[in-house]
């Protein structure tokens, strides 16, 4: 399988005010190319994309939130699984395209290449709805039945390495991506994020 | 921390907006993290570690609450990644709350290595502080910290010591 094909059959399910928090890789330029938006948020460093998904999933409980992760940045930082548990969110589609390796960096294996069940330590953690896909469809299965806040679903997709041929580059970096997202959350939601002060304070 | 520099805190958190708290659970912050689990103002994520708590105000703070980390001296080196690849190379806000174990007068010989670091790793980060010692200064250190960190776009620490942290 795939990671292309799998985020090709994703990015339909999707609407407009749908958040997505990536990985930096591979994954986030396949994912611009396939779903461009401001309501993006691309290029989170290894370790903390679950991180960062949780303070918006939190600080948003009326969007749905989309993570897309991999093996390598959640196994950095495992413990965050369990801090997205314990909030009880029913707003968090957290997807793992694990392709056992990290291939951003080279593609040397990583845990899951070997013993590490990421679904099975989802579960260990308290995310009761977790499962393995290994087919295109039975990925845009259970992704379409984790959105529309329909509680919080763990999905690891296991995929080839490898992505397609003429990816275009990604030309934003995080000041701009913080930037972009930061002005859709303030249209979209009618608040004040970005202020810059004037006077003493 | 006793209960005045706790009042002062929370004082503090309010007048500066903070309406999201994340730390990982300890002692210096228990009192204080009861406060806070127990009042509605705050939206509370309580992390497994530093780590997590910076990604999670990080992201907190894009999506429009105002965040404030509760950072032990020992997590602060903890926080040093995503200090760096978040908030350094994105340019992020982040309010920092820290008792200062380790500083001149704690007695507990475990806390020394963190008079060797925890400043210096703060300058090295991008992110001023100021360093409280009266309660009767903490409300308005974190005003002050909540307004630069926001037009600065970087992290700024308040740094708690002498009778504060008692």
């Amino acid at each position: 399988m795939k990671r292309f094909d799998c985020l090709q059959s994703l990015a339909p399910l999707l609407d407009e005010k749908t958040i997505v928090v990536t990985n930096v890789g591979p994954i986030c330029r396949e994912w611009n190319s396939l779903r461009p938006s401001d309501a993006n948020l691309l290029q989170v460093n290894l370790g903390l994309c679950a991180a960062v998904g949780l303070g918006v999933a939190v600080s948003l409980p009326h969007r749905q939130v989309v993570m897309l992760d991999g093996d390598g940045n959640l196994l950095l930082n495992l413990a965050s699984l369990a801090d997205l548990a314990n909030q009880n969110l029913s707003n968090v589609l957290h997807i793992v395209l694990d392709n056992e390796s990290y291939e951003g960096g080279g593609g040397l294996k990583s845990a899951t290449a070997g013993k590490a069940d990421l679904a099975a330590i989802a579960r260990g953690a308290g995310i009761v709805n977790a499962s393995v896909v290994t087919s295109v469809e039975s990925f845009a299965a259970a992704a379409r039945r984790g959105l529309n806040r329909s509680g919080h679903h763990f999905i690891v997709a296991k995929v080839e390495q490898g992505s397609v041929a003429k990816l275009p580059t990604l030309t934003i970096d995080g000041k701009e991506g913080k930037y972009r997202f930061a002005r859709h959350i303030e249209a979209s939601e009618g608040v004040e994020i970005l202020r810059p002060r004037y006077s003493h304070i | 921390m006793d209960i005045a520099a706790v009042d002062a805190v929370i004082d503090g958190l309010k007048r500066a907006g903070v309406d999201f708290v994340s730390l990982m659970p300890d002692s210096d912050f228990s009192v204080l993290q009861e406060r806070v689990v127990n009042d509605a103002d705050f939206t509370y994520v309580p992390v497994s570690n530093e780590a997590i708590g910076v990604g999670v105000c990080v992201g907190a703070w894009l999506s429009g609450k105002r965040p404030a980390l509760l950072v032990p001296t020992s997590g602060l080196l903890v926080a040093a990644w995503p200090l760096t690849s978040l908030c350094m190379a994105w340019s992020l806000p982040l309010l920092l709350l820290i008792p200062y174990r380790g500083d001149i007068g704690d007695a507990f010989w475990l806390m020394g290595p963190y008079k060797d670091t925890t400043e210096p790793l703060l300058k090295v980060l991008n992110a001023p502080y100021s360093v409280i010692s009266k309660n009767e200064e903490i409300s308005s250190a974190i005003v002050d910290a909540q307004g630069s960190t926001i037009s600065w776009q970087r992290p700024v620490a308040v740094l708690l010591t002498g009778e504060t942290i008692k």
